[in-house]
């Protein structure tokens, strides 16, 4: 009996490995092709953390017209998990197996580019694709004078209401023409607070991306060029968004505490059940709005907030061409085809993300019709530009070891503003910030 | 069995053996290929100051990376977290799991309900894991806080995994519900390897449960009760993927584990040869940890 | 029977037993109340046990969008075969461990320490670069070595503490009455090593059905995704999370390792001995 056994067991061993190995594919390197004659068949790698359902379908649609179109030159897209895009990337640099078009965004490549591995873009970029974005874009893809993505769809943070609740209020929206200011959303939040629902509620459980981007508001731009080296303040001008929001939560109490310590998703059911008039996030939060919202209900996104101005940090998704790929310029050619305007609309509509180029925009005027507020969407587009910080190096490492727990630290209502101001300070030094 | 036939039978024992390599052989080749060459190339990394990026060369510095690393009071912060949660968290499993195995052992009728249940959190992939107690923790829509409201606790809307002050305990607790698995099971075989005579002989001498536990089961277990609470702890130490699903390690860096902190380290920020040397120190600090332990535990028993 | 228990004992160990009951079978409620709810139903603020309007969208979408099966089938194959593959490799190697002193046991023990206690993210680009090397990337019989060898830290250990509570005396009276090395390990040894066996293809099984890091890093097409891989495509970025269908896949994902489980658990109950050693 047992030797019948382990002889099946030996049988079942070996049917599985066969089995496993049957399926082994070996690991295609970037670019089979020679360089030598243009017209030999070429295969690109597209290595892409579109997860949305309608992102992945355009993506889908924009290779197979590609390789219907272009014969000689194949895309073949490679699935990577949109939480884990640093490490995959990173070790497929580090080991060699790169893509030849890589998808990231602006905020990483940046550690790539100074690590060598992102193809110097600038001479490769077509002249109307550079002209069809705005050079404060442009900026945010730029390191070491050199371009090494080309910007594709962002994001702005904006404010959702609940229509209705302010309709009873009698308060008016803003229009794209005269937002609110920062001021007024204050006023309008103390406004809305009774006794059974908040003014605003804001997910703030990872506040430094939001902070150090809505501080443009203010010009708070925490980090300045002095005398060739970079160093961080914490002046009038940078401690402004966060004592707003401190202020709201603690002193006026019509923005809820607790939401400071959750997630964008996670406040949405208490919006829906309308615990808060107003919430702040991603302006990607409508995807939530139209499929998830209770029916009848009135939502709106207001155009961006006022402080001295409506800037905000861009941080685009980016297409990069890797060093190791061996055809930079048939790559590139696929990227021009995945910018032209209605493609980059349709891959825009499907991560509910704002395109960079204004042609793009237009299309996406042009097929939603403006509605689920694509309008405001498209015109908040310009106000969107580089921070110093998107270029420094040491910024990943202050973000996350000094930024994120001092802001979550100072909204939880633990240490003063004083006492954030010299964390900040001191945490760029400890980081080896230069 | 006289002293002479015992000796003759080692002897022939020894005799026919061929040797502890002929066991050990087919184990080798992949052992060394795929786990010690690599763990030799990144303990050697913490003496380089390695970095990320294309073709970069990189230079031994020898200890330059350990005395950095003593005056990096964020890094050995995280350590002390990671010492706290890797000890609570062991203990919680192993209790939960030894009561849950000597309960299995008794006899009680729907045991086979929580002999299934018993294997659930092995089962299920730990990012879903997290992802399930995230919503547990929520302050409004969670179940936590909904069964506190319902029986009556005023709970308000505590946000377990934002709060300074729970986000901790929090986190400990789901570490211990996703590592209990492999310490029931474990302890499970353990149980089943101990000689019911004994248990017998005990009950009819009069003993009661308390004292046959404390007399025959304890020391009986006492080398599977070590063998996996040292891997207990030592995987503890080491995980970060379930904290950093629930909380990235915040509030203010109050779940920072080491194993996240140096991850960032090497990942996020590039910095190979600097992390490799924080993977160094703590292999270290918990051998010296375990040799601790284990030697406590031999003096104990004899 | 051995025991006599008081009613006060036994109504402790139900309500015990109540307690575990309760503890380990939430999630899997959860899971399953969760996969039948639409995506307005999901955000309510007291969610219900029960679905108010129940729908089979989720399954569809967790079938249809994704390769599940596939995934499935890649996982399945890859647990079984690192669990077979594992027993049969450490089983050997335990025996040995246990029961020979040697410069060789020293250096197991220490290579077992260290490669449980060094974090396995950093080692992770060496690994990636010897796999490039052997040609095993993108495939599963590349990840089915790995998974083996990351295995046997724990395996080994486990084994080779319950190998060593066996008495050598019961080997030594064997020999002694003539049976040869192979029997005594076939007749005598690996009856007793039964649970221990199970342990060991438990744990096995379960490092391959959720591993996931290893398997980003060295998987690329998507016909060789595992499980755990699939599962991550409906976890989109910034904390946005496809609840229904992630809880329809996970709901398939827990299943077959549960209906494993069973089935071990029927082989742990009826393969047993009465006790440990026999007199």
């Amino acid at each position: 009996m047992k030797k019948h056994l382990r002889a099946s067991i030996a049988v079942l061993v070996v049917a599985i490995l066969t089995a496993a190995c049957g399926s082994t594919t070996p690991s295609a390197s970037p670019g089979a092709s020679t360089a030598a004659s243009p017209a030999a068949p070429v295969t690109l790698q597209f290595a892409s953390f579109a997860w949305q359902k309608a992102t992945v379908d355009a993506h889908n649609k924009i290779v197979s017209d590609w390789n219907a179109a272009h014969p000689n030159i194949t895309v073949k897209i490679v699935t990577i998990d949109v939480n884990s895009v640093h490490d995959k990337l990173l070790t497929t640099f580090q080991g060699g197996t790169a893509a030849d078009i890589v998808h990231d965004e602006s905020a990483d490549i940046g550690g790539f580019s100074g690590q060598g591995f992102l193809a110097d873009l600038t001479p490769l970029i077509p002249a109307e694709l550079k002209s069809d974005i705005p050079q404060g874009i442009w900026d945010t893809v730029t390191f070491g004078g050199k371009i090494t993505g080309v910007p594709t769809i962002l994001q702005t943070y904006s404010v959702f209401v609940n229509k209705k609740m302010l309709a009873d209020a009698g308060v008016t929206l803003p229009t794209a023409a005269s937002p609110w200011t920062w001021d007024k959303f204050s006023q309008v939040s103390k406004q809305l607070t009774t006794g059974d629902r908040f003014g605003v509620g804001w997910g703030l459980k990872s506040p430094a991306a939001t902070v150090m981007s809505m501080s443009l508001n203010f010009d708070g731009k925490f980090f300045y060029n002095e005398g060739g080296k970079n160093v961080v303040k914490f002046g009038t001008a940078e401690q402004q968004v966060l004592k707003r929001i401190y202020d709201m939560a603690y002193a006026d109490k019509s923005l809820s505490p607790t939401t400071l310590g959750q997630s964008g998703p996670e406040i949405l059911p208490g919006f829906f059940a309308g615990k808060y008039a107003m919430i702040v996030g991603g302006n990607y939060v409508a995807q939530q709005m139209v499929e998830q919202a209770p029916a009848g209900f009135d939502w709106a996104m207001l155009p961006l907030l006022k402080g001295d101005t409506q800037a905000q940090s861009a941080n685009p998704q980016t297409l990069s061409i890797s060093t190791q790929s061996k055809n930079p310029k048939e790559a590139m050619q696929f990227i021009a085809y995945y910018m032209q305007a209605n493609n980059l609309a349709s891959v825009a509509i499907g991560d509910w993300l704002i395109p960079v180029s204004a042609s793009a925009g237009k299309a996406v005027t042009t097929i939603t019709g403006g509605k689920n507020s694509w309008d405001v969407n498209v015109a908040s587009a310009p106000s969107l530009k580089i921070a110093p910080f998107q270029t420094l190096e040491a910024y990943a490492q202050w973000k996350t070891q000094i930024a994120q727990p001092g802001f979550q630290q100072y909204l939880a209502n633990k240490i003063d503003l004083a006492t954030l101001g010299t964390q900040l300070i001191d945490g760029w030094t400890k980081v080896g910030g230069k | 069995m006289t002293a002479a036939v015992a000796t003759r039978g080692r002897e022939s024992i020894r005799r026919i053996r061929a040797g502890p390599l002929f066991f050990l052989l087919p184990a080798l080749v992949p052992v060394v290929l795929f786990s010690v060459l690599p763990l030799i190339e990144g303990i050697y990394l913490g003496f380089t100051d390695a970095k990320a990026g294309l073709n970069v060369d990189l230079a031994p510095n020898f200890l330059d990376n350990y005395i950095r690393l003593l005056s990096n009071d964020l890094f050995w912060q995280s350590f002390q977290i990671g010492i706290i949660w890797a000890v609570t968290t062991t203990f919680l499993q192993y209790v939960l799991g030894l009561g849950l195995s000597i309960l299995m052992e008794q006899r009680l009728r729907f045991l086979w309900i929580v002999r299934i249940l018993a294997l659930v959190p092995w089962a299920i992939p730990p990012v879903i894991v997290a992802i399930m107690w995230r919503l547990v923790y929520q302050p409004d829509i969670g179940l936590l806080n909904q069964a506190l409201r319902g029986v009556g606790i005023p709970i308000g809307e505590l946000n377990w995994l934002a709060d300074f002050n729970t986000a901790f305990p929090a986190v400990i607790v789901v570490g211990a519900w996703a590592g209990m698995a492999q310490t029931t099971v474990a302890l499970t075989a353990g149980l089943k390897g101990i000689p019911i005579e004994l248990h017998e002989a005990a009950a009819s001498d009069g003993a009661t449960a308390w004292q046959r536990f404390r007399h025959i089961t304890w020391p009986q277990l006492r080398p599977v009760t070590d063998a996996i609470v040292s891997l207990n702890f030592i995987w503890n130490f080491n995980s970060f993927g379930l904290v950093y699903v629930l909380t990235e390690g915040g509030p203010g860096a109050k779940t920072m584990v080491p194993a996240l902190f140096a991850y960032n380290e090497g990942f996020k920020y590039g910095h190979f040869g600097y992390a490799a040397a924080m993977g160094n120190v703590m292999v270290l600090v918990v051998l010296a940890l375990l040799y601790i332990y284990l030697r406590s535990g031999r003096r104990g028993v004899e | 029977m051995i025991h006599r228990r008081s009613r006060q004992a036994t109504a402790l160990q139900y309500i015990a037993l109540l307690g575990f009951i309760a503890f380990l079978s939430f999630p899997l409620l959860w899971m399953l109340s969760t996969s039948f709810k639409g995506p307005r139903e999901l955000v309510a603020l007291i969610p219900s046990l029960i679905p108010v309007s129940p729908t089979l969208e989720n399954y569809g979408t967790a079938f249809g969008e994704q390769d599940l099966v596939q995934s499935a089938s890649n996982s399945l194959r890859l647990s079984l075969g690192n669990a077979m593959l594992t027993v049969l490799v450490a089983l050997p190697a335990a025996y040995g461990l246990a029961r020979f002193a040697s410069i060789l046991r020293r250096l197991t023990m220490g290579w077992i320490l260290v490669s449980q206690i060094f974090p396995l993210i950093l080692i992770i680009i060496p690994l990636f670069l010897i796999l490039k090397t052997l040609r095993l990337l993108d495939s599963l019989s590349g990840l089915l070595i790995v998974y083996l060898v990351w295995s046997l830290p724990f395996t080994l250990w486990m084994l080779q503490t319950y190998v060593k509570a066996i008495p050598i005396e019961l080997e030594e009276a064997a020999s002694i009455d003539g049976a040869g090395r192979l029997r005594i390990l076939r007749s005598i040894i690996l009856p007793l090593l039964a649970p221990g066996i199970v342990v060991a293809a438990l744990f096995a099984f379960i490092s391959g059905w959720n591993e996931f890091f290893f398997a980003l890093v060295v998987l690329q097409s998507q016909e060789h995704f595992t499980l755990p891989l699939t599962l991550a495509r409906f976890i989109g970025s910034e904390g946005v999370v496809r609840l229904g269908p992630l809880a329809a896949a996970s709901l398939i994902a827990t299943l077959p390792s549960l209906v494993f489980f069973a089935i071990i658990q029927r082989h742990l109950r009826s393969g047993l001995l009465a006790g440990g050693v026999k007199g």
